[in-house]
């Protein structure tokens, strides 16, 4: 109650102050004249101001206060009530109720007026003793209030004191006068006290913080309280239950939103597996032996038995103490130990009988006994090879050994022995190690004899052939008149050789036997023609054999020379083939030597200009393109050599106007591109040869356009298609018939000849006329020139259709992407086919599946791991890796 | 003359081993097998001919009960072992392998309407209508081995009185908490004999509970009011409520993907939901002619096994709206709880006929141990089928089921 009213006072009289300041200093210059010298006085005096002046001075104030300091004040009773109740009666209790030291208190010699004094220049040195004065001036002019009370106490305190020390009063009222004042001047509108002077009178936050200014985590607290004056705000009042409810569901609601979205990419990496694996992580419990066998519990009968034995303590306690304890429980009963004795002893009796007979028998010297012995005993491992089938198995056995030595080259000196004596030398050894290597030696040709054998009849023929050719290869100069006497021989033989018609299959056909007799015709006339030609080209070779000059050198020299004197242009393609002239030789007779193969497999083509001349010509072509080039080359060059000289030429005449006639053949179809001559303009050219050269010098390339108008000059594509075309739109909508004379009545007449058609007939006929015509115009491909879009439905494909685009799919070219490729193990390799037809889900009977456990998924990795899926198994295996380190990371 | 003939290295040829098997070389050039498409199809065509051939789903039934079977329970952590709870009371413990009852815990009162094993498989817990939630040590592994069925933990570890009837009950992933569901939720401890936690929204007791597999603190409950509420065992407050149309009988939460969750609901159909979105259903799974009783989902999340008033058993794909399997016998009754069995190859059904009926997830799958051929012989045949299940021959007979006729007629409007 006490201290209520006391706040209530001093509210009031710090509402005085208040209203004073502003006008403090107005008023001040108003009245300085006037109450100047009382205010000189209050400053000699103290601190109070007479009680009559003070409420003077309170009457005058009232009016002083305006209307709008009012509500201001309004708001701050009730702040001020509740901040200032804080540190008055908390922080200074004590001290306001202890005057004891107040009673000490000496004013300071450097007192100074307050308004000079700030209370920042004291923080500086003290802020604690400057906090105490500030209390205590606030205490003075508290008390200051009830001076009336304190009067008569001091007056009576006075007395006590005189009486009791015999001083005079005056000391003591000095004295007692120090100790009251704790503000310099009395409280008044013209003195007014610090707070008010500093601020708003209000010990703010800010007044309690000064004072640990520089101490750590003021820099925090000063913050904070900054942002809480910045926001502070007025507490509101509670909302009803409901509403908070629901504000309250609401955020738990986000709450758990926020934490489910966080599977998102782990779900979404699920779905878009093309398969989830739930086979891998198998939980077994047990990680160690040790832990399987800790958890053993014995459950049949022996296991229980076993458990019974090595869990027995006494056992346990034995191993543990000393090993020597094992053997007092190690106790045998008398039958047992009699029994394995026993049985012991009747092993060892077998065992020394059978070693004395094989003493014995090893005894006996007769070599025969221990040859029949020995044939005994592979006669009961082996056996005699009596009937086919063990003498089959003897071969088998055969074959195996030499099988494996072909293998193991067991005696190709691969053994160590073997091949430490190489490594010192055969040489250096005695005798016998020779002996044994021979032996060695010989036993390796006789286990892979069979094998060579049989290489050889398969390959004789190639290795004869090889032969040849190399001796061809090697010299063709010198061997070139016995080459084409062996090719003459060869065609001969195969001309006489009548080959089998085969009496079944389909060559037994009496078209094919037709058919096959012409081409043996042709073939039998082509060989002849070869035999003529090889017989002149012997001729040729023995005339040049006699002018000491060879084939080849005739060949080649005179062609340059042609070269040099009438070649006005040189293509490189030429050049190059009189470089290739030499191995073209050896192809020619290599040619040569398979004509008889290619005579029985000749055909005539008929594209090829049937001149009788012509014959040898197709069959160096049919040779290969490439053998045409070089050997038309060749031939060109023993026509100009002709040419150079006639007389040389006219003793075969015969075969080089064959000769050079392929050769013009080919130039034009090479060089020139000149189709279109005829073949008797062609052989007009080269009668002349310098002509052809001429006619080649003034050759054109020809524009694209034309070659490909000369390349297809003979097929109509386009007419063709329209014949198609037409066909197919014929098949897809038929013709309608023509109308007839109809058979039956009034055919033998006249009447119906006269009449026509009957109306209806000919009406029906328009009819199917037109609506075949409205047919046509109707489908797809009526406009298109270029296409044909058949409208007839195969029913087969049908099936393999669907009516609609399948869920999923969004457009048609995906659908049938994803049926496109077989996924069946005959039509892709066993490497692809597992992961081709893997299943979505991939789960193991009997492993229990666990629910989803979160694990991190970045998009980066996740990618990769799709990648990695369908790929090697290595790399799954190390993001697997990867994503385990992830989850335990977080 | 030169001869070819066909020249192999006996180097290529010759097999290490006896049970090597022999190299055979394939051409794979396109070119030569231009029927290929025709091949496969007619070979999907078989594979799906066959797969009727082989389609015998049904493995047995479990009978024992003496009343309808209300509730099942999977022991998460022990694959052969089903809890089953019966209207009269009765819980028995099934080793499915053998399909016979391995235990009996006879206590209750009334129906039991909830059943749940904690996730190490020790504690079974039940509730029911006599307002008690039991808790029972599951006996271990080896005793079910060894097979004297014996009513071996006939005393209950703990038994906590509620003050109303319990509907549900389900126990969190890799915790010790379990939530009941009556006239309020209840979040209960092991260890304790009073809830932890209890929520309640609404006036109308809640009929069904289930958490999250995936986020244990989350749960999902459906009340007679038609709504289906989640709840956030962290800020220990309901988060939200969604009123349906009908009333929901039970929901399951996808385990692979932890932010979805199926509902069965009375008018017929699944609803597919969300959590976050919960405006409208992600998908609407439809055949079911009468209320769905049950769902449960597969441990692959891949799809879901439902069990409807309508004596019908039902397995749809997770984002299918048509089932894919619906599985009838003549003497199966109104289907009241199913189950899909922890390695997703079994589905287990429990029904008004007092019999528990053990399914193939697969019909057609060939069960034991299959050859590695066998196996890839088989899925082979499922890539094929997969790939031309949209031909419409493969899918007419894909999709052709025999039904009972009442259920035909009553999906054929």
């Amino acid at each position: 109650m006490q201290s209520h009213k006391m706040i209530e006072k001093k509210r009031k009289s710090r509402d005085g102050k208040k209203h004073d300041r502003p006008q403090k200093f107005a008023r001040k210059s108003k009245f300085s004249k006037k109450r100047g010298k009382i205010e000189d006085d209050k400053r000699r005096t103290g601190p109070r101001l007479p009680q009559s002046l003070r409420i003077e001075l309170d009457r005058i104030n009232p009016n002083d206060q305006s209307g709008s300091e009012e509500d201001e004040e309004g708001i701050n009773d009730d702040v001020y009530e509740y901040e200032e109740g804080v540190p008055e009666e908390e922080s200074k209790k004590n001290r306001r109720f202890d005057s004891v030291e107040n009673y000490e208190y000496e004013l300071p010699k450097d007192f100074k007026d307050e308004n000079v004094d700030s209370d920042d220049d004291d923080d500086d040195f003290d802020g604690g003793e400057n906090k105490i004065a500030h209390h205590k001036g606030k205490k003075g002019h508290l008390d200051q209030l009830d001076d009336d009370v304190e009067d008569e106490d001091d007056e009576r305190h006075l007395r006590m004191l005189q009486g009791i020390t015999g001083m005079p009063s005056q000391a003591f009222q000095d004295r007692k006068k120090t100790k009251v004042v704790s503000e310099g001047y009395p409280e008044s509108e013209y003195n007014p006290t610090r707070d008010v002077l500093d601020g708003d009178g209000r010990i703010a936050i800010e007044d309690l913080l000064e004072s640990i200014q520089g101490k750590p985590g003021y820099r925090e607290l000063r913050k904070i309280t900054r942002q809480v004056e910045k926001k502070g705000k007025v507490l509101q009042a509670p909302l009803p239950k409901e509403d908070r409810d629901r504000l309250e569901r609401s955020a738990a609601y986000e709450q758990s939103k926020k934490d489910i979205t966080r599977w998102e990419p782990l779900v979404k990496r699920n779905r878009e597996a093309p398969t989830i694996m739930f086979d891998k992580d198998t939980d077994s419990g047990f990680s160690t032996i040790g832990a399987i066998a800790s958890e053993f519990e014995p459950r049949t009968e022996f296991e229980k038995k076993m458990s019974s034995l090595v869990n027995d303590d006494n056992v346990m306690a034995a191993h543990k103490e000393d090993g020597s304890r094992l053997l007092e429980l190690n106790k045998i009963s008398l039958e047992d130990y009699i029994s394995s004795r026993n049985h012991i002893a009747k092993m060892r009796s077998l065992l020394f009988r059978h070693e004395v007979k094989m003493k014995r028998v090893k005894k006996i010297k007769s070599k025969t006994y221990h040859r029949l012995l020995k044939k005994d005993r592979l006669k009961g491992s082996v056996g005699i090879p009596m009937d086919a089938e063990e003498a089959k198995e003897l071969a088998m056995k055969q074959e195996f050994k030499r099988a494996e030595e072909r293998m193991t080259l067991r005696h190709k000196n691969q053994s160590k022995w073997a091949q430490r004596i190489v490594k010192r030398g055969i040489d250096t050894q005695d005798e016998g190690t020779r002996a044994a290597m021979a032996e060695q030696l010989h036993q390796h040709a006789l286990l892979t004899r069979k094998m060579n054998s049989m290489k050889d009849s398969s390959s004789s023929d190639d290795s004869s052939d090889e032969e040849d050719s190399e001796n061809s290869d090697g010299s063709d100069e010198d061997k070139a008149p016995k080459l084409l006497a062996k090719a003459r021989e060869k065609t001969r033989r195969v001309l006489e050789e009548d080959d089998g018609v085969p009496d079944s299959g389909v060559l037994s056909l009496p078209f094919m036997k037709r058919a096959l007799k012409k081409r043996k015709e042709a073939a039998d006339e082509e060989g002849r023609l070869a035999i003529q030609e090889f017989e002149s080209s012997l001729k040729e070779l023995e005339d040049t054999d006699e002018a000491k000059i060879t084939k080849t050198g005739t060949v080649i020299e005179p062609k340059n020379k042609i070269r040099s004197s009438s070649y006005s242009s040189d293509s490189e393609a030429e050049l190059e083939a009189q470089e290739d002239i030499d191995i073209g030789l050896g192809r020619t007779d290599d040619m040569q030597n398979n004509i008889n193969v290619n005579s029985v497999s000749l055909y005539v083509d008929a594209d090829i200009p049937q001149d009788s001349v012509l014959k040898n010509s197709e069959l160096v072509k049919d040779l290969g393109p490439k053998m045409t080039y070089e050997v038309s080359i060749l031939q060109s060059n023993t026509w100009k050599k002709m040419s150079s000289s006639r007389n040389e030429v006219d003793t075969n005449g015969k075969r080089s106007q064959k000769v050079v006639e392929p050769a013009t053949h080919n130039q034009d179809i090479e060089f020139e591109g000149v189709g279109e001559d005829s073949d008797a303009d062609s052989e007009g050219q080269m009668l002349d040869g310098i002509l052809s050269s001429e006619h080649k010098s003034s050759y054109k390339l020809p524009s694209q356009a034309e070659l490909i108008r000369e390349a297809f000059a003979g097929d109509d594509v386009q007419e063709e298609f329209n014949k198609d075309k037409e066909e197919i739109m014929n098949l897809e909508n038929p013709e309608p018939e023509k109308p007839a004379q109809l058979p039956g009545w009034g055919q033998w007449t006249r009447v119906q000849k006269k009449k026509g058609l009957p109306s209806w007939v000919l009406e029906e006929h328009e009819n199917a006329k037109r609506k075949r015509e409205e047919a046509l115009r109707k489908r797809k491909d009526a406009h298109l020139k270029h296409v044909i879009i058949s409208e007839k439905l195969d029913k087969k494909a049908e099936k393999l259709l669907t009516g609609t685009l399948p869920y999923p799919f969004t457009s048609k070219e995906v659908f049938e992407q994803s049926i496109r490729m077989p996924i069946g193990p005959e039509f892709n390799p066993a490497t692809a086919v597992r992961a081709l037809n893997r299943p979505e889900v991939v789960k193991k009977q009997g492993l229990i599946i666990k629910p989803i456990r979160y694990e991190d998924v970045d998009s980066h990795e996740r990618g990769g791991e799709e990648r990695r899926k369908s790929g090697q198994k290595q790399k799954i295996k190390r993001s697997k890796g990867r994503v385990k380190a992830v989850v335990a990371k977080s | 003359m030169k001869v070819k003939v066909i020249s192999r290295s006996t180097d290529e040829f010759t097999r290490e081993r006896g049970q090597d098997l022999q190299r055979v070389f394939h051409n794979f050039d396109p070119n030569l097998r231009t029927q290929e498409k025709a091949v496969e199809y007619q070979r999907a065509l078989n594979a799906a001919k066959l797969d009727k051939i082989f389609a015998r789903p049904f493995i047995g039934a479990m009978d024992g009960h003496i009343d309808a079977v209300s509730c099942m329970a999977k022991n998460p952590n022990y694959l052969k072992g089903i809890f089953s709870g019966s209207m009269d009371g009765d819980i028995r413990l099934w080793d499915i392998a053998n399909r016979r009852t391995v235990c009996r815990f006879p206590v209750h009162q009334g129906a039991v309407k909830g059943l749940t094993a904690s996730t190490d498989g020790r504690i079974l817990v039940s509730c029911g209508t006599d307002c008690t939630v039991r808790l029972w040590n599951v006996p271990v592994a080896t005793i079910m081995e060894s097979g004297n069925m014996s009513d071996c933990s006939s005393e209950p570890q703990a038994v906590y009185m509620g003050e109303n009837a319990y509907w549900a009950v389900d126990h969190q992933w890799s915790g010790d908490l379990f939530a009941t569901a009556g006239a309020q939720v209840d979040i209960w401890n092991h260890n304790r004999s009073q809830p932890v936690s209890s929520f309640k929204w609404g006036t109308d007791s809640v009929i069904s509970v289930r958490f999250n597999p995936g986020e244990p603190n989350l749960l999902a409950t459906s009340a007679s009011d038609r709504s289906i509420m989640l709840y956030d065992l962290r800020v220990s407050s309901p988060a939200r409520k969604l009123i349906m149309r009908t009333k929901t009988n039970c929901i399951s939460w996808n385990p692979m993907e932890p932010m979805n969750f199926t509902a069965a609901n009375e008018d017929c159909n699944c609803y597919s939901y969300d959590a976050r979105k919960l405006d409208e259903a992600k998908c609407v799974h439809k055949d079911h002619v009468s209320a769905v009783m049950d769902i449960d989902f597969s441990p692959t999340g891949r799809e879901f096994v439902t069990g409807s008033y309508d004596r019908t058993v039902r397995i749809f794909q997770y984002n299918g709206g048509h089932s894919r399997e619906i599985y009838h016998t003549k003497r199966m009754q109104r289907v009241f709880c199913v189950k899909f069995s922890c390695d997703a190859s079994y589905v287990i059904s429990g029904s008004d006929d007092t019999n528990l009926r053990l399914w193939k997830a697969k019909a057609s799958e060939q069960l034991g141990v299959l050859l590695p051929r066998e196996q890839r012989r088989h899925e082979y045949n499922e890539a094929l089928k997969k790939r031309y299940k949209h031909l419409p021959e493969v899918k007419r007979i894909v999709r052709h089921r025999h039904l009972p006729k009442p259920i035909y007629k009553a999906g054929v409007p």
